[in-house]
């Protein structure tokens, strides 16, 4: 035997059988069907083509690179029995309610897919509804509420606190752990205290009730971030009634607004904001308004009259008015008032249209109100533009009994402390002496969905649902109910909170049966007779249940106006050099919201700042203080000290026009997280020196107390600047107009009511060389209106199918910016945070532009022989009282459009419905057309927005965060141009529905997302073609211009002149 | 032949023979390279490498590595892509242009202009393709056949109508400069010892014989191609102002634009080539080709040019006022006296106040100054494309946009970095190639080389 190894292949090699060695050479041993199929007839004469073989080619190659990915598995679980209302890609829309202890609100959620991703008023029900228009009120904190739902750092279940840290731990032992605490704590007799925001839930206050009737030393403590005590407790005084009354701005002809913000952050907001600007129609009765503060409010912006005056001189200011109107009623005066003539005026006016006035005040000082309150009185403005019958249940706080329980935390005769809905450790003027003193109490709960400053310190954190994923019941005011409905089920293993209340007072009950049997019973006492599931049904449908309003009963004024003037004059003494007003922003309120990068990046509508909070200063005093008067991205704010006894703040200067020299404002609601706590994700981010750093700085110290309320201004601080600078991120770096009459067109009452068209809304013409005014020759006279110039042949969109078009009317857009925030949820506008910002690459795909006047005019100066260098120069210097002109600003849509020409791909272009439209495919990111474009509206993703690089402000970057998302609208890429599409979407789903009913698209069976956010109406969307749309009588109207009209670019977007009340104002000086 | 008056200075200086023409141009290519060049390269690659830097960086993050914003979305990307293509115009105005006008003087200089113009428009289209947000899609915008049905370019787009001018521009410069250099290859083959250089210039001279035949076509191919080229000098930057010309932008909406571009693309173009030639002269000893006359000439191209650029200057500037309208008298107002006017004054200084020292016989012919002055007057052409550019759109209609733009180092370091790529393309090509069009020049030798001048003058005295 050879000593080689053999292998062989099978038997046969084995065997060397010759026959299957000779089979081997022929693979295939039968003959194959080859030549038959090539010699088949029928496949005679063709051949594989060249774009046959192409075709193979490039099958082969995808189908290999295919195989060679490795396609992420993504395991979806589809609907086996699909539920009976969720039909994938159609949108549910749940009623619902918003409170936060600041606003209320009446909403609607959308959900898609069980998610809910948008919420608007609600157009049918609740006090927020504007009756004229059929649309709710939102402000922007509520509709961006829907994204802190999404937010990644909310606790997840409960929290125990073991040794200082916080640990996890289930429901059954911290249910166990309190009952015990509790039943201890009443046992020894000590207080249990469940310490909340205004409760306006009538099943809350019957869960605490249920609670209390267990354990007996139960108590319940309310109390207002943004204190009213100082409004409730005065009308207490004046009327017996410690009640925030509900106002109707609707009925009055005159209002004077002391220091109160009342379209933004003081009151009721939602129910003012559609209420005064119902009289803001010029073709209607217009309403005259008065405004005297210190630093330029929102309200303040849209007054006729601003009158700007020191903190201090506030009272004083009250106290003028008081007396002016006294001395006309003959009633007692107080003395030492405010001399203004402007003030003299404002008391005539109020005086002459008296029953039909209402004079508001925002300062928190008792005696001061009590003096608002006579001045109402004095005016019949009871019974009329105040009712007090049917007031509101918000702003039950009371700051002395919490004064009052933090005194008895420290002294011990607290055995407990349940918290919703409130920060102490936060925003108390006395936060520190509250830290201590929760110390000393045994047993402490929180119901934060955070661990924030407050709940941090206590023993337990019970984390509640987000509001969207709750019932709840509201009693906003005397005979008005609302409902709230979770519109998913429960993210986390969290509770609603009253439910844990009504679980330790031993009832079985679930939460919502407790809500249930509340309401069942309260029917029974209100409705006897009405059949309950009826009712409560049509309730949760509407999320409204209301009965007609109480009858006015007369007034007794009892307020001792005497020691009311002497409190208010005593308010107003010992002025320094610098006083402070503190204030809260539209877009973050009293904080609680600071954690939703949808707020934070929102200009400020004023300061145009996004991610800070900083010092208001006139410009004159940030010229005295040699501090910067111009900030952009390389031209950082000057840092100021701001010192108030012990409390210290470092904060950026942000020159403000309307300021009143010696009074700085400063935000509350900011410096959130300062200590490291987890308050949510946005509230917290790295700032320009890599740092993680709260957003803003806490202003809360400087609040204090005074006279048993929460004063948010002081007379005296001690202002320096520190040399430091700070980049501030500011999304509009210029101030003036600079009288730009095609942009911002403004006029007076009196002039609009003299019905000249040219005067108010001068038309733009073109001198031709024909013989326009047949006057026999040809001359500069010869002239044609802009839009009958094309260069172009025109898009057939007129009168041809729809053309989609917006109506925004100056004069009801009050500058809130909801739309801002509804555009951002609907569309998918990433936020780019603070530094992109900063370099003017905000994505708003709508900007809320605004102007202040300047006291140099183009016109004047020309006739003074000024030159035109001097002119615009100083032009760009606001004036120190200005108007101020507030313009939403998206895609014009124009039927000319510039972008549309330049684009060497394509990649924008109209549709034949009048629509500006952009293939973000076929983008490749010349940015020829943002360039091109007059309005400059479009917006450029210089980066990835949705990368890691973005991980810390852009809610679409993490898993939890990308469920607010729009599965409508297309996420952009980087590299591609954006821009307003007019909610495309809507559109194309209003037309889809209107399609499957048989019917053409009815007006106002689709709105733009900041069409339907806009409550007052300023907004309006509809089809330009539809002749007896609202959209297109508003177009036709005599104020209606297009922005920039000579461009000639014939935008389907038009603006309604504004037009101030200014003249008869005016008239009485 | 050809007969030049004697009282026309001579083109070539000094003594020189056929063969010297062939050394002086040859030698540097065959010997080793001095160790300026050396010294040069290694700055200019490192420049460029780091310059490439940049652009790698600069696509792999986005665009927002640049410091442009919502109302500035161009800024240095297209004034650096202005500058270049507008560099990039002397090359074929003095090889086309002054062929047709039969400028012999431009022999000297046309090879190295025509260089020059190639890689200025390299470095010039570098800038549309990586100012895109989607580069990978730039192909977008050539008219392919596709799969999108009517998906097509925007034949109305400005954009569009650079990308044909451009590759057009690219393509007929290239040819043209190529078909000059095949008999200098030829040269440069017959001469070289080396088998490898043998083999390179053989191949690139495309075997070129040199015989009558041969030099006919290439003189009636010069000249086609000179005709084709010299309409493009002109619609290169015509269509290049179109960019602007033809949009909303005040400032940027001027009729003026075509002329004016082009008068400056040449301006900057000649500054560019005396500041290279005045280089290159010292280094490759070229004293004698490149003679004060040629520098002399050129300063007069700049002085006209720059003339009438500054005259489009004052144009704008009356249009803007006598017009009424009030945004473009306010973007102008702006330029010169708003947040930039220091770069509008720059532009004045360098481009329409300093050239007019060129009236000074003195000074155009003192080499040091011009140099210098080629300098200031490409710095000045820069700041042009910026002021165009940066100051019409930071401040435009709408106030509530207005905004500065500021600069990010990755904005400087493409900018130098297309110097470092332009200057090390330029570098290899002296290193390489024949500087000079040295069988054209020696086409002039026996007509205006300075000895055989002097021998015509003094024959005809005797």
């Amino acid at each position: 035997m050879s000593s080689t190894k053999r292998y062989w292949m099978d038997a046969a090699d084995l065997r060397q059988d010759p026959e299957a060695i000779k089979a081997r050479a022929n693979e295939f041993p039968q003959d194959l069907a080859i030549d038959q199929v090539l010699g088949d007839a029928r496949f005679q004469g063709a051949s594989t083509g060249r774009r046959d073989f192409l075709k193979f080619l490039g099958f082969s190659l995808g189908a290999a690179s295919l195989a060679a990915c490795e396609t992420p598995v993504i395991k979806s679980i589809p609907y086996v029995n699909k539920p009976e209302d969720i039909t994938p890609g159609v949108a549910n829309w749940y009623a619902s309610t918003f409170y936060d202890g600041q606003d209320f609100a009446s909403i609607l959620v959308k959900t898609r897919e069980g998610r809910p991703i948008h919420i608007k008023g609600n157009p049918r029900f609740g006090i927020n509804r504007n009756p004229g228009l059929d649309k709710g009120v939102v402000n922007a904190r509520i509709n961006s509420s829907v994204l802190s739902l999404y937010d990644g750092e909310r606790l997840k279940g409960p929290r125990q606190r073991v040794e200082g840290k916080l640990q996890g731990t289930t429901w059954a032992d911290a249910d166990k752990a309190i009952d015990a605490g509790l039943t201890a704590a009443s046992a020894a007799g000590k207080r249990i205290v469940v310490l909340t925001n205004t409760i306006i839930s009538p099943s809350t206050k019957a869960a605490v009730a249920a609670l209390k009737a267990k354990h007996a030393t139960v108590e319940h403590v309310q109390y207002d971030t943004i204190s009213y005590s100082g409004v409730t407790n005065a009308n207490l005084k004046s009327f017996g009634k410690r009640v925030f009354p509900s106002y109707d701005f609707t009925k009055a002809d005159v209002v004077v607004s002391v220091d109160a913000d009342f379209l933004s952050s003081w009151g009721s907001t939602t129910e003012y904001a559609w209420q005064y600007a119902s009289r803001r129609n010029p073709d209607g009765a217009m309403n005259r308004h008065w405004q005297v503060e210190a630093r330029m409010s929102i309200t303040g912006a849209n007054a006729d009259v601003r009158i700007p005056v020191k903190v201090s001189e506030l009272p004083l200011a009250v106290v003028a008015l008081h007396d002016a109107i006294a001395g006309k009623a003959g009633a007692a005066t107080v003395g030492g008032g405010l001399q203004i003539d402007e003030l003299k005026h404002a008391a005539d006016a109020l005086w002459a249209a008296r029953g039909k006035a209402l004079v508001v005040c925002g300062s928190n000082d008792e005696g001061v109100q009590v003096l608002v309150n006579g001045i109402n009185n004095l005016l019949g403005s009871y019974g009329s533009t105040i009712d007090l019958d049917n007031h509101t249940w918000f702003f039950q706080g009371d700051d002395a009994a919490v004064a009052q329980l933090v005194k008895d935390m420290n002294a011990g005769t607290v055995g407990a402390v349940l918290m919703a809905g409130v920060n102490p450790a936060y925003s108390l003027p006395n936060a520190a002496e509250f830290k201590a003193a929760l110390e000393k109490v045994a047993l402490t709960v929180s119901f934060s969905r955070y661990a924030d400053e407050t709940a941090s310190l206590c023993g337990w954190i019970l984390p509640d649902n987000h509001y969207l994923e709750s019932w709840n019941d509201f009693m906003p005011k005397v005979g008005q109910y609302a409902l709230a409905q979770p519109a998913i089920a429960r993210l986390f293993d969290t509770r609603s909170w009253p439910g844990n209340l009504v679980r330790w007072s031993g009832s079985p009950a679930k939460w919502n049966d407790f809500i249930r049997q509340t309401w069942q019973a309260n029917l029974a006492v209100h409705g006897a007779g009405m059949d309950f599931t009826a009712v409560w049904h049509q309730s949760l449908h509407d999320g409204v249940l209301s009965s007609p309003a109480l009858p006015a009963t007369p007034v007794a004024f009892m307020g001792d106006i005497a020691a009311a003037g002497a409190a208010a004059k005593q308010a107003a003494s010992g002025a320094g050099q610098w006083e402070l007003s503190l204030y809260t922003t539209e877009a973050i309120g009293d904080g609680q919201h600071a954690n939703n990068p949808w707020l934070q990046e929102m200009p400020d509508p004023l300061a145009k700042v996004t991610w800070d909070n900083y010092v208001c200063m006139s410009f004159a005093d940030v010229r005295n203080l040699g501090l910067p008067d111009y900030l952009g991205e390389q031209s950082p704010a000057g840092v100021v000290s701001v010192k108030l006894g012990a409390a210290e703040v470092k904060l950026p200067v942000v020159p403000s026009p309307g300021q009143k020299p010696g009074t700085i404002a400063i935000a509350l609601g900011y410096g959130r997280g300062a200590n490291g706590e987890k308050v949510g994700k946005a509230a917290v981010t790295t700032d320009h020196e890599g740092v993680l750093s709260p957003v803003g700085r806490n202003a809360y110290p400087f609040t204090s107390l005074r006279n048993g309320t929460v004063s948010y201004d002081a007379v005296s601080v001690e202002v320096s600047a520190t040399g430091e600078t700070y980049p501030i991120a500011i999304t509009q770096t210029h101030l003036t107009h600079m009288d730009r009459h095609s942009i911002v067109k403004e006029t007076s009452l009196a002039v609009y009511k003299a019905g000249d068209k040219d005067a108010f809304n001068h038309a733009h013409t073109l001198a031709v060389h024909e013989d326009v005014n047949g006057d026999g020759t040809i001359d500069a006279r010869d002239r044609k209106p802009v839009a009958e110039f094309d260069l172009w042949d025109e898009h057939p969109v007129e009168g041809v199918g729809h053309r989609w078009g917006l109506s925004i009317d100056l004069n009801s857009c009050i500058g809130c910016g909801a739309c801002i925030t509804a555009c951002n949820s609907e569309n998918n506008i990433p936020v780019v945070g603070k530094d992109e910002v900063r370099r003017s690459r905000e994505m708003h795909w709508l900007r809320l532009d605004r102007y202040y006047s300047s006291d140099t005019k183009w016109a004047e100066g020309r006739e003074a022989g000024e030159s035109k260098i001097s002119l615009y120069t100083r032009m760009e210097e606001p004036s120190e009282r200005p108007s101020v002109f507030f313009m939403p600003v998206m895609c014009q849509h124009c039927n000319h459009a510039p972008c549309e020409t330049v684009c060497p791909v394509a990649a924008t272009t109209h549709s034949n419905e009048g629509l500006n439209q952009m293939a973000y495919n076929r983008c490749i990111g010349t940015r020829y057309c943002a360039n091109n474009c007059p309005y400059k509206v479009r917006r450029f993703n210089w980066f990835n927005y949705v990368t890691e690089q973005f991980a810390e402000v852009n809610p679409a970057w993490d898993d939890l965060g990308r469920m607010v998302l729009n599965p409508d609208v297309t996420v952009r890429a980087r590299g591609v141009i954006e821009k307003c599409s007019l909610c495309v979407q809507s559109i194309q789903a209003g037309k889809l529905k209107a399609k499957k009913e048989g019917r053409p698209v009815k007006d106002g069976d689709i709105e733009t997302a900041c069409s339907a956010a806009c409550g007052t109406g300023a907004i309006v969307f509809g089809d330009l073609n539809d002749k007896r749309s609202m959209v297109r009588g508003k177009a036709d109207s005599d104020r209606s211009y297009h922005m920039l009209e000579e461009v000639g670019v014939k935008p389907n977007v038009n603006y309604l002149v504004k037009v101030r009340n200014s003249e008869e104002a005016a008239h009485h000086a | 032949m050809h007969s030049e008056a004697a009282i026309r200075e001579p083109l070539i200086l000094g003594h020189k023979t056929y063969a010297d023409i062939t050394n002086d141009i040859v030698g540097p290519i065959e010997n080793k390279a001095p160790r300026g060049w050396y010294v040069l390269m290694t700055l200019a690659s490192l420049v460029a490498a780091y310059g490439t830097g940049c652009i790698l960086y600069l696509i792999s993050k986005g665009i927002g590595v640049w410091g442009l914003n919502k109302t500035v979305d161009w800024a240095w990307d297209i004034t650096n892509f202005v500058w270049w293509v507008g560099i990039g115009h002397a090359g074929t105005l003095i090889s086309a242009v002054l062929l047709l006008f039969r400028q012999k003087w431009r022999m000297a200089i046309n090879r190295s202009a025509e260089a020059m113009t190639i890689f200025a428009v390299i470095m010039a289209a570098t800038f549309p393709g990586i100012h895109m947000g989607r580069i990978w899609m730039s192909y977008w915008v050539l008219p392919l056949p596709n799969q999108f049905g009517s998906l097509w370019v925007n034949f109305n787009s400005p954009l569009l109508w650079d990308v044909f001018a451009i590759s057009t521009y690219f393509s007929v410069s290239l040819v043209f400069w190529y078909i000059g250099l095949i008999p200098d290859f030829a040269t440069i083959r017959d001469k070289v010892s080396k088998p490898m250089m043998k083999k390179v210039y053989g191949i690139l001279s495309f075997g070129w014989t040199g015989n009558a035949k041969a030099w006919t076509r290439f003189e009636e191919v010069s000249l086609v191609l000179a005709g084709i080229a010299t309409p493009l000098v002109f619609s290169v930057h015509s269509v290049v102002s179109f960019d602007f010309a033809t949009s909303v932008i005040p400032g940027w909406h001027t009729t003026i634009f075509p002329p004016y571009f082009v008068s400056g693309a040449v301006f900057s173009g000649f500054a560019m080539v005396q500041t290279l030639l005045l280089i290159m002269r010292k280094v490759m000893h070229l004293e004698a080709y490149i003679t004060k006359k040629h520098i002399e000439y050129m300063n007069i191209v700049i002085i006209v040019t720059g003339s009438i650029v500054g005259v489009a200057y004052i144009t704008e500037l009356f249009i803007s006022w006598y017009s009424g309208v009030e945004y473009e008298s306010y973007a102008f107002i702006n330029r010169a006296t708003g947040p930039y006017w220091w770069s509008y004054w720059a532009m004045m200084s360098c481009n329409v106040i300093s050239p007019q020292l060129f009236w000074f016989k003195k000074l155009r012919t003192n080499l040091a100054f011009t140099f210098f002055m080629s300098i200031i007057v490409n710095i000045g052409m820069w700041f042009e494309r910026f002021v165009i550019i940066v100051t019409s759109l930071h401040r435009d209609y709408m106030p509530s946009a207005w905004t500065m733009f500021h600069p990010t180092w990755v904005d400087v370091g493409v900018f130098l970095g297309t110097i470092g790529i332009f200057s090390t393309l330029y570098l290899l090509f002296a290193r390489y190639f024949p500087v000079l069009a040295l069988n054209e020049v020696k086409s002039i030798l026996k007509v205006s080389g300075e000895s055989y001048k002097q021998q015509a003058a003094q024959h005809h005295h005797h």
